[in-house]
């Protein structure tokens, strides 16, 4: 029996651009023409289901949808039409935002835990391990701001692993820091993996994802071009590119 | 399109128990939730203000040293110059304690505004219920007023007024309070989230509020004239909760009905600010 885990069912995800500025009141009232209104439809009708052993690779180039399919389900987007199921609140490991910058390295760990819903006794318990995983050593004590893009991501991605999610998603969070802790992330992804129930990858290497997942989806312009097993999808893919 | 063999047969698939993450719960999991992370709520905040502050001088001095300056000055314009404090008894107890509970309003208000905008990393990468966000914001300030507080009681007792048994009302003077103060910043949270230039506009709408709240005057002094405008005026339930403090502390008149009507104000306020910020739950930090 297999049981399913996400069910994405005709989503379509409009991006509105402002191409002056953020939308001021005159603009909203006046609207219309001249107001600099573009719609970009990111995700443009899709639909698939995932089941419990999937790990599926979203391929695509860039600006294809990927990672806003992505995002929505994960639930930090919210789809313009459609409807995303799952049966699972599922975490996403990314490697883009800011946390608190003024805050150290030490007391953003303790700030992301919570704000995933540890508490107290669980972050304490935790805290060593993810200081630990980061390899940041004395550089933890000292704020976010002074931290380089590299640093930043190291620790957001260390964070996001200390929680066994059921549905997992991963948005590039593996091409993450230096040669060291890329292989650290992997070995932790994978493990992370064995006891997920599903796994979405996107990745920009054709061969982590073929190595990693058994399921492949192509986007292009937010639409799915084809579905299926991996090693199918990336032949396909390999051929148009 | 290509599609390749179904590897799971429709027949064999289960699918219970699936949900959606943008169908709003209801309020009672929502505060759960909120429950659950009270932690991260109480967290935030005393992070920002360790490290607030940090790049001046005298640091978090400054959170006193503000409205003790703003009370002085009142009180030289409104006390000295126009004499407004000749009818009011303990006029600079009467003033600080004004200035100090309008200006927690104030900045509650102004800072929940902004609050939305400026989480959006932590919105951006971690998922919870949105409304964490004001209300951390209105604990921060709380926790700023707790330390100014401080300053009242040392003016309290250098004026020889002393502690009093309704000082033991003070928790629930602090606590309606907050659910005004909080009410507004889900009002104003979600306002300007939709539209930015609610932010030059909130400062504009404090200003007014400042001055017809009784401050640093009391409000019959200049809108006792009009019973409609009086009424107006004071039926504002920050009025009555300002004069609560005063009423507790330095033993200031209390209107009984206007009081009653503040606290059904201040719920009401809390309630419908609370409804009105859910409404766009899965739209802060997406733009």
């Amino acid at each position: 029996m297999t049981s399913l885990s996400v069910k994405v069912d005709d989503v379509h995800v409009d991006y509105e651009i402002f191409s002056e500025r953020r939308a001021g009141l005159r603009q909203r009232l006046v609207g219309g023409k001249g107001s600099g209104r573009r719609v970009i439809k990111a995700v443009n009708g899709v639909s698939f289901e995932a089941f419990r052993g999937d790990a599926i690779g979203l391929l695509g180039s860039n600006g294809s949808g990927k990672s806003t399919l992505l995002r929505a389900i994960a639930g930090l987007v919210e789809p313009t039409s459609g409807e995303i199921l799952v049966s699972h609140e599922p975490k996403i490991l990314g490697v883009g935002g800011a946390l608190m910058l003024d805050a150290t390295g030490l007391k953003n760990i303790k700030l992301g835990c919570l704000a995933m819903g540890m508490t107290k006794d669980e972050l304490a318990e935790k805290v060593d391990e993810i200081v630990e995983f980061t390899g940041l050593g004395e550089a933890i004590n000292r704020p976010f701001k002074t931290y380089s893009s590299g640093m930043r991501a190291r620790l957001l991605f260390s964070i996001s692993v200390s929680i066994q999610p059921e549905i997992l998603l991963v948005d590039e969070a593996l091409a993450v820091g230096d040669r060291n802790f890329k292989d650290k992330a992997r070995v932790k992804i994978e493990s992370l993996l064995a006891n997920a129930g599903t796994l979405f990858l996107v990745s920009h290497s054709t061969g982590e994802i073929e190595r990693l997942c058994n399921r492949g989806l192509w986007l292009e312009n937010g639409k799915i071009l084809a579905d299926g097993p991996i090693a199918d999808v990336i032949a396909e893919y390999g051929v148009d590119t | 399109m290509t599609v390749h063999d179904d590897p799971h047969p429709e027949s064999d698939v289960e699918d219970q128990g699936l949900f959606s993450l943008n169908e709003s719960v209801s309020s009672r999991a929502y505060v759960a939730d909120i429950w659950k992370r009270r932690d991260f709520a109480l967290s935030l905040p005393i992070e920002e203000l360790q490290s607030q502050h940090l790049d001046t001088f005298l640091g978090n001095v400054w959170h006193l040293f503000d409205p003790v300056i703003s009370a002085g000055i009142y009180f030289l314009v409104f006390g000295v110059f126009l004499g407004v404090g000749a009818e009011v008894d303990n006029f600079i107890l009467w003033l600080v304690i004004g200035v100090f509970a309008y200006d927690l309003t104030a900045s509650t208000i102004s800072g929940g505004a902004k609050s939305i905008a400026g989480r959006q990393g932590l919105m951006r990468s971690f998922r919870f219920p949105r409304a964490i966000v004001p209300i951390s914001n209105a604990l921060g300030h709380l926790l700023s007023f707790g330390f100014q507080f401080l300053v009242i009681i040392a003016c309290t007792f250098a004026t020889g007024i002393g502690p009093s048994r309704r000082w033991l009302l003070l928790p629930v003077v602090v606590l309606l309070h907050s659910a005004f103060n909080l009410g507004g910043s889900f009002i104003a949270a979600r306002l300007n989230d939709s539209f930015r230039d609610m932010q030059e506009i909130v400062p504009f709408f404090l200003r007014l509020m400042r001055y017809t709240t009784g401050v640093m005057f009391p409000v019959e002094t200049f809108f006792g004239k009009n019973a409609l405008i009086d009424f107006v005026v004071r039926a504002n339930p920050l009025v009555q909760l300002i004069n609560f403090y005063r009423w507790v502390l330095i033993g200031a008149d209390l209107n009984i009905g206007l009081s009653a009507l503040a606290l059904i104000e201040s719920f009401a306020i809390l309630w419908f600010g609370f409804r009105f910020f859910r409404v766009a739950e899965y739209k802060y930090g997406k733009a």
